[in-house]
């Protein structure tokens, strides 16, 4: 069969056997999940037996990337993975900027992997010649994310892709995430120790294929247009200079300018936010340099002293809000003396790099209380018991909610976001549920167009926002409303379209369509795309039902409702319990699921 | 000798490869940096952006940078 857009194939991997099988990608599945995200829901939906334990060699890591990934759309690099994830329990995406990975495993000729099995020995997954080969990596295990990624670039040669795992991934701490190209995370809740239970330390990727569009001309009059448009963009300069700094500035301007070495992006993204920085001569990488100064968040003053730990937790590829949480947590129990003064040597403290730096090594490494504090909230609670349950940290499907009063990303107003840390099936993450309600305090009036660019009919917004017709909204509907977050994330992710807010305002629902058939010559007008993006989003609640969630699991921490609480988006008022309960059921109305009990119907096959 | 004479700033890439994407799609009707006629490569703190012998400075890989890397200006004839 002649492709446009997709690669073609999906390569299975059997660990286990050291066996590999390319298999034709299935028709059925792009034109019913579109590809990418949804397509790593379908296959892990088909892939993962129910009860299947997470760091069990059966559960399977599922990559994959959608049919504009490769090709020039603008910031059209995203990779996704599925798998079940052994911190929250859930079957969760996980999703990452895909620097060249997510592109250069295309052009290898792979849409998706899945790879299931436990080697003997520690091995990675090389496509980057003519045929997949599975690798001793016996030299690469132990080493931290950036210099697995250099030694891997120095034997296969640059550019290339590479998902790889740090020493947390390899000690199959809880919370270990993959790192794309040494600069993306991906997959809270452990993706990473996944990986590093089947003792897989990487799979590098690079090709020759090249991905055709189906209708050029098409193609080369939305593209143009989306250029221009981005070209245009009065902020261009700025987010380029700056990343998320703009929008989220930790550091002063002058001081982020003077530590800047070079901006770093995925593949054919026009306002890259990824960071190489120099602080008193340290060299660092990530994903942001706002994350690079996070400890600064917890007490840390010395920016350097941030910048090394950080570097630390990314080259072990752990997880920093996770982290923080758990150790911080274990630090309170300590002080309250329900942990000994013993176990919790040196003592914990956020503010202090040297038992910050001894407490990372610990836990990356599973060493004393540290091997505690790798297994997360739920096994420290487990083992403290009911005394120390009024030390814990704001807590969802046995991971930390980073947005809140009281939390990391601190914010009191209860929007689409808020909500979306305990409605999006793969336990607390911003990303899925932020898009609408990042227009915090804007007047409502700005919302008619900001929703009706995501695609929401007309009839939904009467729902949510009644009163728009009449140029005067009334209220904000924020259950109703993270429907359509949730659609118009898996919108872009299926596609493979970042979905930061710098890039997705200059997509619409219709230019996603359109940008769809031109690309993959399959039809795609009016409510078809967001039809499929509904059906795959259905589809993980489906998968997470059947592994025992329900409506018990997506209840909010009692902590949201103590002082400080979060605050209703318009009023500013404190919202209570009863009013979180009735946005939970609205939303799964809004869904068309069961109102009660949050369950869609089953799909057909 | 092509159109334009291109120049390169290295230090203003961001490895974002817009411009081997045009040109691979240009000249092999499939995307992919690779076949690109400008290569790409950034290793840590450097980046190198180098020309293939094919490279006819046609200036499509310049008309797809949004980071500065790449300018052009008109041979005189």
């Amino acid at each position: 069969m002649d492709w446009n857009g997709f690669a073609g194939n999906v390569l299975y991997v059997d660990l286990s056997a050291g066996e590999l099988e390319s298999r034709p990608l299935s028709r059925d599945l792009c034109e019913q999940y579109i590809g990418g995200l949804g397509g790593c829901i379908r296959l892990a939906y088909e892939n993962i037996t129910p009860g299947t334990e997470p760091l069990a060699p059966e559960n399977p890591v599922i990559i994959g990337a959608g049919p504009l990934v490769g090709t020039s759309v603008p910031a059209s690099s995203r990779v996704y993975g599925m798998t079940r994830l052994p911190q929250s329990r859930s079957v969760g995406w996980c999703g990452a900027g895909g620097v060249n990975f997510g592109a250069f495993m295309k052009y290898a000729g792979f849409d998706f992997l899945v790879i299931t099995g436990k080697s003997d020995r520690p091995v990675y997954l090389d496509i980057t010649g003519d045929a997949p080969v599975i690798r001793d990596a016996g030299s690469l295990w132990g080493m931290g994310v950036e210099d697995a990624c250099r030694a891997l670039w120095e034997k296969h040669g640059r550019p290339a892709g590479v998902l790889g795992i740090g020493q947390a991934g390899e000690n199959q701490a809880a919370y270990a995430m993959a790192f794309v190209d040494r600069l993306s995370t991906m997959g809270r809740g452990g993706f990473g120790a996944v990986m590093g239970a089947k003792n897989l330390k990487a799979v590098i990727a690079r090709g020759m294929n090249g991905i055709t569009v189906a209708d050029r001309k098409a193609y080369k009059k939305l593209t143009k247009d989306l250029f221009e448009n981005i070209r245009n963009y009065p902020y261009l300069k700025e987010w380029q200079d700056l990343g998320l700094m703009k929008s989220l500035p930790i550091i002063s301007k002058e001081e982020y300018s003077e530590a800047k070495v070079r901006r770093m992006a995925c593949v054919s993204c026009p306002i890259g936010d990824k960071d190489i920085i120099r602080v008193s001569g340290l060299i660092a990488t990530s994903s942001s340099a706002m994350n690079l100064y996070v400890p600064t968040i917890f007490g840390m003053k010395d920016h350097k002293e941030a910048v090394t730990l950080m570097t630390m937790l990314d080259g072990f590829a752990m997880d920093m809000f996770e982290f923080f949480a758990a150790v911080g947590f274990a630090g309170d129990l300590a002080v309250a003396g329900i942990i000994s003064s013993d176990e919790a040597t040196p003592p914990i403290d956020l503010t202090k790099f040297e038992s910050m730096k001894i407490w990372a090594e610990k836990t990356a490494y599973r060493q004393g209380l540290g091997d505690l504090i790798a297994r997360g909230l739920d096994a420290i609670l487990e083992r403290c018991g009911p005394e120390a349950a009024p030390y814990l940290p704001y807590k969802v499907k046995g991971m930390m909610p980073y947005a809140g009063p009281k939390a990391p990303l601190p914010w009191n107003l209860f929007g689409t976001m808020e909500l979306g840390q305990i409605l999006d099936p793969r336990g607390p993450h911003v990303g899925s549920g932020g898009s609408p309600t990042y227009f915090a305090q804007r007047p409502l009036e700005v919302f008619p167009k900001h929703l009706k660019r995501m695609g929401v009919p007309d009839d939904a917004l009467d729902r949510i926002l009644p009163g728009w017709r009449e140029g005067a909204p009334t209220d904000l509907n924020i259950g109703r409303l993270l429907k359509y977050s949730h659609r118009w994330f898996t919108i872009l992710g299926s596609l493979g379209v970042c979905a930061r807010a710098q890039i997705n305002r200059f997509y619409n629902y219709d230019l996603c369509s359109d940008l769809y058939q031109a690309v993959t010559g399959i039809p795609a007008q009016g409510s078809d795309l967001g039809d499929r993006a509904d059906a795959a989003w259905a589809l993980l609640k489906i998968i997470n039902m059947r592994e025992g969630f329900g409506r018990k699991d997506e209840e909010p921490p009692a902590k949201w409702f103590e002082e400080p609480p979060f605050c209703n988006y318009l009023t500013g008022k404190p919202i209570t319990p009863g009013e979180v309960g009735v946005m939970i059921r609205e939303y799964y109305a809004e869904q068309g699921w069961n109102p009660e009990t949050g369950a869609p119907a089953m799909p057909a096959d | 000798m092509g159109k334009f004479l291109i120049s390169i700033d290295a230090a203003s890439c961001t490895g974002c490869m817009k411009c081997g994407l045009a040109c691979s799609e240009l000249y092999h009707r499939a995307f992919n940096p690779l076949l690109a006629r400008i290569r790409v490569i950034v290793k840590g703190e450097e980046a190198e952006i180098s020309f293939t012998e094919e490279c006819t400075e046609c200036g499509v890989c310049v008309d797809q940078c949004f980071y500065g890397a790449l300018s052009k200006t008109p041979r005189e004839s």
